[in-house]
């Protein structure tokens, strides 16, 4: 993996639309009649209106080495969508970012994961899919068997495991890679008590290791705890940045009315 | 929209790279068929054995020859039949398929197009089963023409990959697409000689078979199985397809790549 000696993430002006099609938009029929359909009634109303939600708009900032950003709004305010833009899923609309360095989303720890595999196979897959070259995954293996601590089922399907052991091969998983920039979404699920510990203290050291987190959470005391700078966003706007404590307080001062975009 | 020139090449180059991931993503698809069932994959198999060996009877004498000859050009032609319209109709749901991925993580979306073809491929080879059954069974010459099937299977490939990628794209915006893809297909089916042949037809109806591209895919895998080089015709149909459905594809994937995580 490559180190690059600057890691950052530049965002101006970024912008996200969501087109919504519904379940008869998106259908053929509609789009070949609507040209008609647009015809016709082309002096009533003009062009067919789509549903478009604005996820994100005109929302700018700059990470560098070090930073642990928060993001803090309401549901709907665009976090998750940030998370994706910075992830690379989706490209914006308008405006640009740039990103310096190996991203990992830990959106879904163990994406890829097939039920029907056994736990070697899906560590394979899902490590592929995090990103992990093959010679990358067989040297953590030792690693990611030890701390799931699933012995003897690993060899059979994961559709057999409790919900809390696949909880514990997702975590083992995510947190074996070596990420310069982190994306995290509400933390990641560690299984009962005793684990959640350890997980804890090797969630930590994951994130000592990498440049750049961001994290998006409800949870004051986890941003409070992870993050030392902040970003509020409220209908895809970016509010206010800055120190973590002070953008809390503004969160809290902020009408509490839940957005739905 | 704008075309990405750029990005569609690094995807398609990346997912190309990737081979390892799409490899083994496939293999563990056809693994995970084998998985508490017998046969597996073979079911597939069996079917079309089982179709072809019912059929035969009734064919052979309704287009009027003997089942010796029908039987080889039936069982040759309905196996490379299936793997070519597999990757079409398989193709369709690519992208629906991958939204787990696509919507999570930044990846050169063509692994899953790749994914499709490679299990393919591997299903095609349990099928061939059946044509070496019926090539020993009923002596069909093996011979030079013979090893023309793999560049066959590498035309189709190639072609399957472009057309993975155009109908998984058209399917993800449109989803009336992948039923209207299986209808059509089905009626191909028949259109296409793979139940008859082409000299049945009759001078004036040609057309009908030259100019089917369906027909040129079945050719280049199917006349070397039967012992007999594809027509000149068949490869040039075949690789001027594959040219311009990846030109015409790049062109669409550089505009709509960025678009199919918000379709899904």
């Amino acid at each position: 993996m490559g180190y690059s000696t600057l890691t950052s993430i530049v965002a101006s002006n970024l912008t996200i639309d969501f087109p919504i099609y519904g379940s008869s938009h998106r259908s053929l029929r509609q789009t070949l009649f609507a040209r008609t359909g647009g015809l016709i009634r082309h002096e009533r109303a003009g062009r067919q209106q789509r549903v478009v939600v604005r996820a994100l708009d005109d929302v700018s900032f700059t990470l560098r080495n070090g930073d642990r950003l928060g993001l803090i709004g309401h549901n709907g305010a665009g976090k998750s969508t940030l998370l994706k833009v910075i992830a690379g899923v989706y490209t914006p609309d308008a405006g640009s970012i740039r990103i310096e360095g190996r991203v990992s989303p830990l959106f879904n720890s163990a994406p890829g994961l097939d039920p029907d595999d056994n736990g070697y196979e899906n560590i394979k897959t899902c490590g592929m899919f995090l990103g992990m070259s093959s010679e990358e995954i067989d040297r953590k293996l030792l690693d990611i068997v030890d701390f799931c601590e699933l012995g003897e089922y690993l060899d059979l399907p994961v559709r057999t495991y409790s919900t809390g052991m696949v909880a514990r091969l997702g975590f083992a998983i995510a947190t074996a890679i070596e990420p310069d920039i982190l994306l995290l979404d509400e933390g990641l699920g560690a299984g009962d008590a005793r684990f959640a510990a350890r997980a804890e203290a090797r969630m930590q050291s994951l994130i000592q290791r990498t440049r750049i987190l961001v994290l998006a959470s409800h949870s004051d005391a986890m941003i409070k705890s992870m993050c030392n700078r902040a970003i509020l966003l409220e209908k895809g706007r970016l509010i206010a940045i800055g120190p973590v404590d002070e953008i809390i307080n503004r969160y809290h001062q902020r009408p509490a009315e839940v957005h739905v975009a | 929209m704008t075309p990405d020139y750029a990005t569609a090449r690094a995807d398609i180059i990346d997912g190309i790279r990737a081979f390892r991931v799409w490899t083994r993503l496939g293999w563990q698809e056809v693994k995970r068929r084998y998985r508490r069932t017998f046969f597996g994959p073979f079911w597939a198999t069996l079917s079309i054995g089982a179709f072809i060996g019912g059929m035969v009877f009734i064919w052979a004498p309704l287009f009027k020859t003997d089942v010796s000859s029908y039987l080889p050009f039936l069982a040759t032609g309905l196996v490379s039949w299936t793997f070519a319209t597999a990757l079409i109709s398989e193709g369709c749901g690519t992208y629906t398929a991958g939204v787990a991925l696509i919507t999570q993580l930044k990846f050169p979306y063509t692994v899953l197009n790749f994914m499709v073809v490679w299990r393919n491929v591997i299903v095609f080879f349990h099928n061939v089963v059946i044509v070496v059954i019926v090539v020993i069974a009923l002596r069909i010459p093996v011979n030079w023409h013979t090893l023309l099937l793999f560049p066959g299977i590498i035309i189709v490939a190639v072609n399957g990959a472009w057309m993975t990628i155009l109908f998984g794209m058209v399917s993800a915006r449109f989803r009336d697409v992948p039923p209207l893809v299986g209808n059509v297909i089905q009626i191909l089916m028949f259109v296409t000689p793979i139940f008859w042949f082409s000299s049945q037809l009759g001078p004036g109806a040609q057309p009908i078979v030259t100019y089917n591209f369906m027909y040129h895919l079945v050719e280049v895998m199917r006349a070397p199985m039967l012992g007999m080089a594809p027509s000149l015709l068949s490869y040039a149909f075949t690789i001027a397809g594959a040219i311009v459905g990846w030109l015409v594809t790049f062109d669409l994937y550089a505009r709509f790549r960025r678009r199919i995580p918000y379709w899904l």
